[in-house]
């Protein structure tokens, strides 16, 4: 898997940690710490706050061609790892490097102001999720977008009144619309019906075979089947199992029964 | 270089789309939104200049100088402190610097409170004759109200995200602080041993230079002004960029 050249590598994560500080005594608002303060000064005052670590010591190296599918149970650090790769978290210890451009997703059916329409919910998506393009370009990418979400005249009714699905359907095609190095999915097919998941895999694929490599998160083993050729399982905020895919697929089932025994 | 001309462009799209959409509503939307100010200030007005009889002279420039960047500061902290836990969905879909929503929506309120601040001066000094020489000093007064808001706003709306009654707090801290901010009243009449807490008010040091342009404007006064407001503005900004600095990992898991 690993034996092409250096300059296939598009995503090189050495050594990454990353933990979060946990609040024993959690408090929602101001009147609570308040409360707690009057309560028991002492005890608030000396409370010590210790640390969850999400991800521990991850290495991993994504090349191109690559559409890795990221596995796990809930907690695991699926998407705090996309969202460390996509520059909204940084990590305590280690490095990330890509190489080229990438684009991420985290909720397909997200719109930026419900009351105004959906194409100009669509031309404001477009500007965040392509920031270094032109106005033409992005006049292209809006026009592509919204011909291969198939909503016609829906576009122009208020982005509010889209159902999921057809949220789903713009969000996903305008996301696909331009190759990048590194596309990051996490958790993003869910919204769309069937034929448009077909439809939108395709186009990704497509994508693939012209640019770079693909992070796809997910939950369903079916759809990590269906669009990746490598698996990485997360556990416990560590890589559990690096390799072929069907191979992984049984090594999360394993870990799923013996949690499930354990419960 | 290149990120910074992003984030630019992503505020000015933002912007003009939260105006859009404001006022796309109804024209009445418009009207709402830049009458509403107006229409307080009137009120105010002929309460403190007819009924309380306040002897001040050109009360009604002394009034909209501090009311309406009054208004603007409260509208706006309040329309900014529950914006990152109200827009959670959208921070956590892409990667969009919360500053882009925390900056469109003040540019957004601030075109509101410029044009309704417009709509007053300019038939009030056609009316009364009067031009100072201070409402050229106007666009420096503005952006360090404006650097102020976007501080505070900032450091209340990152607040927000880990306590969550911070926005229910702020109607209570606002309407204390409008007693205690010289709006309808001058500092002057202030007993002096009162004066030192309102004078260390820093919503009264960030409106005091903007007042001073349109009311007894005198230039070495508006210098020191803006010294002190500024010194409020920036140091709210610092704040806000330490808190930021300091929790910004723990912003996506609280939001």
């Amino acid at each position: 898997m690993n034996s092409t050249s250096t300059s296939d590598l598009i995503l090189d994560i050495k050594n990454l940690s990353l933990s979060f500080k946990i609040e024993y005594f959690k408090h929602d608002g101001l009147r609570d710490h308040f409360i707690s303060m009057l309560k028991n000064p002492i005890v608030k005052l000396l409370q010590k706050s210790d640390r969850l670590k999400v991800l521990d010591e991850i290495s991993l190296q994504v090349r191109k061609g690559e559409r890795l599918g990221i596995i796990g149970v809930n907690g695991a650090g699926k998407t705090t790892l996309c969202r460390c790769i996509n520059e909204m978290i940084y990590p305590d210890y280690g490095s990330i490097k890509v190489n080229g451009t990438k684009r991420a997703i985290f909720n397909s059916a997200i719109g930026i102001l419900p009351e105004l329409t959906g194409r100009e919910n669509a031309e404001l998506l477009a500007a965040i999720l392509y920031p270094e393009l032109s106005t033409r370009e992005l006049e292209e990418i809006l026009a592509d977008s919204i011909e291969f979400s198939e909503l016609g005249h829906f576009i122009d009714t208020p982005y509010k009144n889209f159902s999921k699905g057809m949220q789903a359907r713009l969000c996903l095609s305008l996301i696909s619309a331009k190759g990048c190095d590194l596309l990051i999915l996490d958790e993003v097919y869910d919204g769309a019906d069937e034929f448009f998941r077909r439809k939108i895999v395709d186009r990704i694929h497509r994508l693939i075979s012209s640019s770079g490599a693909v992070i796809l998160v997910s939950h369903n083993p079916e759809q990590i089947l269906s669009s990746c050729n490598r698996l990485v399982l997360l556990n416990n905020a560590k890589i559990e199992f690096d390799g072929a895919v069907e191979e992984g697929m049984s090594v999360y089932r394993n870990l799923m029964t013996v949690e499930r025994k354990s419960l | 270089m290149k990120s910074l001309g992003i984030f630019w462009r992503q505020v000015r799209l933002l912007t003009y789309a939260n105006l859009k959409s404001r006022y796309r509503k109804t024209f009445a939307g418009f009207i709402w939104v830049v009458a509403s100010p107006i229409v307080i200030y009137y009120i105010q007005s002929l309460v403190f200049k007819k009924f309380l009889k306040l002897d001040i002279p050109d009360y009604s420039l002394f009034l909209l100088g501090g009311l309406l960047p009054w208004i603007f500061i409260t509208g706006t902290l309040e329309m900014c402190t529950p914006i990152f836990t109200t827009r959670a969905e959208l921070l956590k879909s892409f990667r969009l610097s919360p500053y882009v929503l925390i900056l469109s929506q003040i540019f957004d309120n601030f075109l509101n409170f410029l044009l309704a601040f417009l709509l007053l001066l300019i038939p009030m000094s056609l009316l009364q004759g009067k031009y100072s020489l201070g409402t050229a000093f106007l666009p420096l007064a503005m952006l360090q109200l404006v650097i102020g808001v976007t501080g505070i706003a900032s450091l209340f709306a990152l607040m927000q995200v880990f306590l969550r009654d911070i926005r229910y707090i702020l109607p209570f801290i606002t309407n204390v602080l409008f007693f205690l901010t010289p709006i309808f009243y001058p500092i002057e009449i202030v007993p002096e041993q009162y004066r030192v807490f309102i004078e260390a008010n820093p919503f009264y040091l960030m409106i005091s230079p903007f007042r001073l342009c349109i009311h007894q404007f005198e230039i070495n006064s508006f210098f020191m002004a803006l010294f002190k407001g500024s010194l409020v503005s920036f140091s709210f900004l610092a704040m806000s960029y330490y808190a930021w600095k300091r929790r910004m990992n723990e912003f996506y898991l609280y939001l």
